[in-house]
C-alpha cells in the first residue's frame, strides 16, 4: 500500500469514527430530551400502570442496592480513615481534625460519587441488559406496535427511580461511610468519638453540593444505560456489548459530572468550599 | 421474469420504489407492491432476502432509504414515533421470533394491545382475551409466563395478540414456524376465519409455501431485493417463473441455485 493510500484509509476511518461518535452523542441527547418529555406526559396522563412500574423500579434500584451500597461504602470509609490516620500519625500525630475533614469530603464528594459509581455498575448494567434483551428479541418493536413509546414505558420509570434512590442511597451511604470510619479511627488509633464525629465544618453549601451531585448521577446513569440498551443489536453478544458500554459509560459520566459540578461549585463559591 | 402486477385503487399497503440497505448490503432494491383492502398476500423468498424487513417497513418500525410507503391511507415514512402510534394500533403484527413480553403472563401479553388502545372495560378485555386463547388452543395457560411455554405455544400467543384487537391490517411473519403440520393447518384455518369475519387485509410471510398457498389469494416472490413474481396462490407450484417453481418445489437444481452461486462469488 502506498503512503497516500495508507493515509486515505486512516483518515477515512477517523472520519467514520467521528461521525459515529457524533451520531451517538445526538442520540444520547435525544434519549435525555425524550425522557424529560415522557415524564411531563406521564404527569399529564396519570397512568396507573406506570405508577406500578415506578414502584417496582424504586424497589429494584433502591431496596435491592441498599446492602451493596452499605457494604461497599462502609469498607471504603474504613480504608480511607485508616490510611488518613496512618499518614497523620507518621507526620503530626494529631487526629483532632480527621473526622471533621473526612465528613466534609464525604458530604461534598465521596458519598454521592462513590454511591453513583456503585449504582452505575449495579443498576446501569441491569437496565442495559434488560432493555438490550428486549431490543434484540423484538419486544421493543412489539411495544411500538401497541402504540407505546419505549422511552415512556421503559426509561422514564427507571429514570425517576434512579434520581430518587441515588439521593437516598447517597445519604445512607455517606452515613455508613462516616460511621465505619469513626469506628476504625476509635479502635485502630484510639481517636475519641466526640472528636471524630464533629459536624462543625459542614456548611449548607456542602449539603447542596451533595444533593446536586446525587441528582445529576441519578439522572445520568439510567439515560446512559437505557441508551446503550436501545442500541443493542443482534443477539446475546449485542446485549453483552450494551451492558459493558453501560457500565463504562455510566461510570465515566459520574466521574466527569463530579469534576464539572465540583469545578462549578468552586467557581460559584469563589474557592471557599 | 413476470413483473409484479399492481392492485389498483383501494390499496391498504402501497410500496413505491422502496429501497433499504444495511451498510453495503442492499436488502430491498426498488420494491413496488400493493395489497388491496381486504386482500391476502403471501410473501415468499429465500432466507435473508428482506421479507421481515418489508413487514417492519410497512409498520414504520424501520425507515426506508428511499421510496414511499402508504399503509391504511397514511404515509409511514419520515413520521415521528409518537405520530405513528394511532396508525400502529390499527395494525396487528406477529413477529418472527414471537416478541412476547417476558415480564408479563400469557393473558397479559394478549391483553396488552387492548389495554393500550383503551375504550374497553377490564371485563370486556378479559372476555376477549379468553376467547382468543381458546381459539389458538391455549385455554388454561393464561397465568403462565412466556418462559414456561414451548416455541409453538409462544407462536400461538403471538397470533392471539396480533388478532385480539380485530386490526384492519394484520401482518404475519412466519405464522407456522415451529408448529406441527396439524397445528399449522388449524392455525391457518383460524386466521382464515378471522379474516373472513373482520375483512382485514393480510400480509403473510412464510417458508411453508403449501400451507400459505391455501390461506392467501396471491403470492409474491422476493428475490435479490426485488419482487420478481406475483401470481395466484393456487397455481404457485406451476408458476411460469422457473425461480419460483424451483423454490416452491424445493428442487436442488435450477436457476435459484445458479443465481445464489453467482451472488456468492
Amino acid at each position: 500500500m502506498t503512503v497516500a493510500g495508507f493515509l486515505t484509509t486512516r483518515i477515512t476511518a477517523l472520519g467514520a469514527a467521528v461521525l459515529a461518535a457524533t451520531r451517538a452523542g445526538v442520540e444520547l441527547w435525544l434519549v435525555y430530551v425524550s425522557t424529560i418529555a415522557g415524564i411531563v406526559r406521564g404527569f399529564s396522563r396519570k397512568n396507573r400502570r406506570n405508577r406500578g412500574e415506578l414502584a417496582r423500579q424504586l424497589h429494584a434500584v433502591g431496596n435491592k442496592s441498599l446492602v451493596f451500597i452499605i457494604v461497599t461504602l462502609g469498607f471504603i470509609g474504613m480504608v480511607m480513615t485508616y490510611q488518613a490516620c496512618l499518614q497523620l500519625g507518621r507526620v503530626t500525630g494529631d487526629y483532632s481534625q480527621v473526622g471533621s475533614q473526612f465528613l466534609r469530603l464525604i458530604v461534598s464528594d465521596f458519598g454521592p460519587t462513590l454511591t453513583g459509581l456503585m449504582l452505575a455498575t449495579r443498576v446501569g448494567a441491569g437496565i442495559a441488559a434488560e432493555i438490550g434483551s428486549m431490543k434484540v428479541t423484538e419486544q421493543i418493536d412489539a411495544l411500538r406496535m401497541s402504540g407505546v413509546l419505549p422511552i415512556d414505558h421503559l426509561i422514564v420509570p427507571r429514570f425517576v427511580a434512579c434520581v430518587v434512590m441515588t439521593l437516598a442511597l447517597s445519604v445512607i451511604g455517606s452515613l455508613v461511610m462516616y460511621g465505619a470510619g469513626g469506628l476504625t479511627a476509635q479502635y485502630s488509633f484510639g481517636v475519641n468519638p466526640h472528636t471524630f464525629y464533629d459536624l462543625s465544618f459542614i456548611r449548607p453549601r456542602h449539603v447542596v453540593l451533595m444533593v446536586v451531585k446525587a441528582l445529576a448521577y441519578g439522572a445520568a446513569i439510567p439515560i446512559v444505560a437505557g441508551f446503550c440498551g436501545l442500541r443493542a443489536r443482534g443477539s446475546s453478544e449485542g446485549v453483552g456489548w450494551a451492558t459493558t458500554a453501560a457500565v463504562i459509560g455510566g461510570s465515566f459520566a459520574v466521574i466527569v459530572l463530579d469534576f464539572i459540578i465540583s469545578a462549578a461549585a468552586l467557581f460559584v463559591t469563589g474557592g471557599d468550599l | 421474469m413476470t413483473t409484479a402486477p399492481l392492485v389498483g385503487g383501494d390499496a391498504t399497503i402501497r410500496f413505491v420504489d422502496v429501497r433499504k440497505r444495511y451498510g453495503r448490503r442492499v436488502v430491498l432494491d426498488g420494491i413496488s407492491l400493493e395489497v388491496a383492502r381486504g386482500g391476502r398476500l403471501g410473501l415468499i423468498g429465500p432466507a435473508a432476502t428482506g421479507k421481515s424487513v418489508l413487514c417492519k417497513l410497512a409498520c414504520g418500525l424501520e425507515e426506508p432509504d428511499g421510496g414511499t410507503i402508504q399503509v391504511l391511507a397514511e404515509s409511514v415514512v419520515g413520521r415521528r414515533e409518537a405520530d405513528l402510534g394511532p396508525l400502529r394500533r390499527r395494525i396487528g403484527m406477529l413477529f418472527q421470533n414471537y416478541a412476547l413480553f417476558d415480564f408479563l403472563t400469557v393473558e397479559q401479553n394478549v391483553a396488552f394491545p387492548l389495554e393500550q388502545r383503551g375504550g374497553m372495560t377490564a371485563d370486556a378485555i378479559a372476555e376477549r382475551v379468553a376467547e382468543r386463547l381458546r381459539a389458538v388452543g391455549l385455554a388454561g395457560s393464561e397465568r403462565k409466563l412466556t418462559a414456561e411455554l414451548s416455541g409453538g405455544m409462544k407462536k400461538r400467543v403471538g397470533i392471539a395478540r396480533a388478532t385480539v384487537a380485530d386490526a384492519e391490517l394484520v401482518i404475519y411473519d412466519e405464522p407456522s414456524a415451529g408448529l406441527d403440520p396439524v397445528t399449522t393447518q388449524k392455525i391457518y384455518d383460524l386466521l382464515a376465519a378471522d379474516q373472513e369475519r373482520t375483512r382485514a387485509t393480510v400480509l403473510a410471510v412464510s417458508s411453508d409455501v403449501v400451507a400459505l398457498a391455501r390461506f392467501v389469494d396471491e403470492i409474491a416472490f422476493l428475490y435479490h431485493g426485488k419482487i420478481t413474481y406475483r401470481g395466484p396462490a393456487a397455481t404457485i407450484a406451476d408458476a411460469p417463473d422457473p425461480l419460483v417453481r424451483q423454490f416452491v418445489r424445493g428442487d436442488l437444481e435450477g436457476p435459484l441455485e445458479e443465481r445464489g452461486a453467482e451472488a456468492a462469488t
